[in-house]
């Protein structure tokens, strides 16, 4: 990594508005402004999520990234909760922590934001040209960038359903689906649309959850296999499993190794959730520098088209064109009345909350 | 040569004959130091609890972590089902490796103890995940074992994702440390015991009963001890092979550090690991001794 000494951080800073402001579309600046540019380092990491996930990534942001910049990009594939800890070390002790850029839930970021340990990102030229949806909620300012929504819907086999998709969390309670159906093993995605199958309401989130409990625990007498995104495409992929609730990513992914899965919306709802980039504390300003750069570009109309055509996501920026197939998909909400069916819980909520509700679904399926 | 001989005394006298022994042991002792400092951080941590406004632990000490450890029975539940794994495991272990060790070091062939020693070996040259992820393949749904089914026309049955998977799993891995644990202890005992129990009228049954288990015991104790405990504080194969609802203690902690981010609470769970690991093998040391474990005669074999 190259350090940069003869720069303050107010001037990479003023230096990197005055680039994003000139070139909205990009990295291409006029050879005066290159000149400001603190010293490259040779290679920046963001941490990623593997599949489907990285490959988006590299192909939307990285590799351009690397083409116009000469920065190598390395992916580090470790679990966005495992390098949680790791980061959170280095900062409070106050070394350069192992990843330039940390890809991340919004949830999980936000945890990081509430800590102290994440970068200010406030003054990115092209958070000007983003929706509503790039701003993470109960923090202040930008210390997460949010660049796209998703959807945990019920990802299924047709073939295992021949009178049509399901309609409820209700029709995964029919006996021939014992062992046949997973969740997250942690249940994210699912306690919200439990919370309405068990006869809740979502104004009940986080005081009163029982009837998300009762729900699960019927679940549970279903034998369900519990696992992460990976598993999800492996369980369709060898045929252990009918349905799900995944990340439409996942089923998105098994469906283009030529794996038979659909996805829908179930009357209780789905939940939206976002993903977001952020930069933990302890680099050095030209690593600093740069890794902003990455997040500025990944906020460009031509990346995110790219990186999320490949994860089949709505983005942040407007104008953005749906993946072949997934124009009016209920995993890709773009217009408000899209959202009528999806289920959306107060960030803070969420991060006050989330460990409890991991907790309790894990007792419950270990019970 | 001399040079390096005459350098050699310099830093190592003659008289540092007697301290010898004493700093060979300093680098287990680091290890173990190390180890222990380890330990005394958790404690630590697991009397902080995590403030979730600021995601900060407190400055404060409490017992709150293990108070709620303790007041959940999801704990029970973890505890008891890596325990019983461990029991289970331990036993069907040691009937397996019993045999093999025993051919292994009676057998008269070179071929045969070749073989079986590379059998013994070649499991180490694989990954316990790698393993695990081998066992996802035969006994998956789409499996060599399903499909061997399917060819009689049975239908494809659940072999993964459940508490017999996963036994299954640890056995298999624990089977070579038990054998290279049993193997010394019977290849201490001659070979004229068994025969002269042979001479005297006892069958092979009974020469097994009477001469070979008694004078293999302390191999049993100190591989059954060994498996067991590597097995109450297995994490990779209750995660893969339990499809996420066979979690045995170590999980549970991986969780608490990596999941929830209350490493308070993981610190808790893992002193209580520690404090019950420690607590059964010391019952297991006072009931049976310590077996090969102990490695130096005994003070009775002394006198």
């Amino acid at each position: 990594m190259t350090t940069t000494k003869n720069v303050n951080r107010r001037q990479i800073l003023k230096a990197s508005a005055a680039l994003g402001a000139v070139s909205m579309g990009g990295l291409a600046a006029p050879t005066i402004l290159r000149a400001q540019e603190p010293p490259k380092p040779n290679e920046i990491i963001i941490r990623a999520w593997g599949g489907p996930w990285v490959a988006a990534l590299e192909a939307g942001v990285s590799n351009p990234f690397t083409e116009r910049t000469g920065i190598r990009v390395i992916h580090d594939l470790t679990e966005d909760n495992e390098i949680q800890p790791r980061v959170w070390a280095a900062v409070a002790q106050g070394r350069t922590p192992p990843i330039h850029i940390n890809w991340d839930t919004t949830v999980n970021a936000t945890k990081s934001a509430l800590r102290g340990v994440c970068e200010d990102l406030s003054d990115l030229p092209n958070i000007a040209g983003t929706l509503d949806l790039a701003k993470p909620v109960g923090v202040e300012g930008y210390p997460i960038v949010n660049t796209y929504g998703y959807v945990y819907v019920l990802a299924y086999r047709p073939e295992a359903f021949p009178d049509g998709p399901p309609t409820s969390y209700h029709d995964l309670l029919d006996p021939r689906f014992r062992g046949r159906i997973a969740f997250y093993n942690d249940g994210i995605g699912f306690h919200f649309p439990a919370q309405i199958a068990g006869g809740g309401t979502l104004e009940g989130i986080p005081d009163n959850m029982g009837p998300c409990w009762e729900f699960v625990e019927r679940i549970k007498e279903q034998e369900p296999l519990l696992g992460e995104d990976p598993d999800f495409v492996n369980w369709f992929q060898n045929g252990e499993i009918d349905a799900a609730c995944t990340i439409s990513t996942n089923a998105l992914g098994a469906r283009r190794n030529g794996i038979d899965v659909a996805w829908t919306v179930p009357e209780e709802g789905a939940k939206f959730d976002t993903d977001g980039l952020w930069i933990p504390r302890g680099h050095s300003e030209g690593d600093l520098y740069w890794s902003r750069e990455y997040i500025n570009f990944a906020l460009t109309p031509e990346a995110q088209q790219v990186w999320l055509d490949g994860l089949g996501l709505p983005g942040v920026v407007p104008g953005l064109t749906p993946p072949e197939g997934l124009a009016g998909d209920p995993s890709y909400p773009t217009e408000p009345e899209d959202f009528e069916r999806l289920i959306r819980i107060s960030g803070q909520i969420q991060v006050e909350h989330e460990s409890e509700w991991f907790s309790r679904f894990k007792q419950i399926m270990q019970g | 040569m001399d040079a390096l001989e005459g350098v050699f005394a310099v830093a190592w006298p003659k008289g540092g004959g007697k301290l010898t022994p004493y700093l060979l042991l300093v680098p287990a002792i680091s290890v173990v130091g190390l180890l222990v400092i380890g330990l005394v951080y958790i404690g630590d941590s697991s009397l902080r609890t995590l403030d979730r406004t600021t995601f900060l632990f407190s400055e404060n000490y409490s017992l709150e972590n293990y108070r709620r450890a303790l007041s959940e029975g999801f704990t029970y539940t973890i505890i008891w089902r890596s325990l019983f794994g461990a029991f289970v495991v331990t036993i069907i272990t040691l009937i397996l490796a019993f045999p093999y060790a025993y051919m292994m070091v009676r057998t008269r062939s070179a071929l045969v103890r070749k073989a079986l020693l590379i059998a013994l070996f070649l499991p180490f040259f694989i990954g316990q995940v790698v393993r695990a992820y081998g066992w996802l393949i035969i006994l998956g749904n789409q499996g060599i074992i399903n499909d061997a089914l399917g060819l009689i026309g049975i239908e494809p049955l659940r072999l993964l994702f459940n508490y017999p998977a996963v036994i299954f799993g640890l056995v298999q891995y624990m089977l070579p440390f038990a054998v290279l644990m049993l193997a010394p202890a019977l290849t201490a005992i001659p070979e004229e015991m068994e025969a002269a129990a042979g001479s005297l009228g006892a069958d092979w049954f009974q020469t097994l009963l009477h001469v070979v288990l008694p004078m293999a015991k302390p191999g049993l104790i100190g591989s059954g001890i060994v498996v067991l405990t590597l097995t109450l504080t297995d994490f990779a194969m209750p995660a893969i092979l339990g499809g996420g609802t066979q979690d045995f203690i170590a999980n549970a902690i991986y969780d608490q550090f990596f999941r929830t981010s209350d490493q308070g609470f993981g610190s808790a769970l893992t002193i209580i690991l520690v404090a019950t690991g420690s607590l059964v093998v010391g019952i297991a040391l006072a009931t049976f001794g310590a077996g090969t474990l102990a490695l130096g005669k005994s003070e009775n074999e002394v006198r």
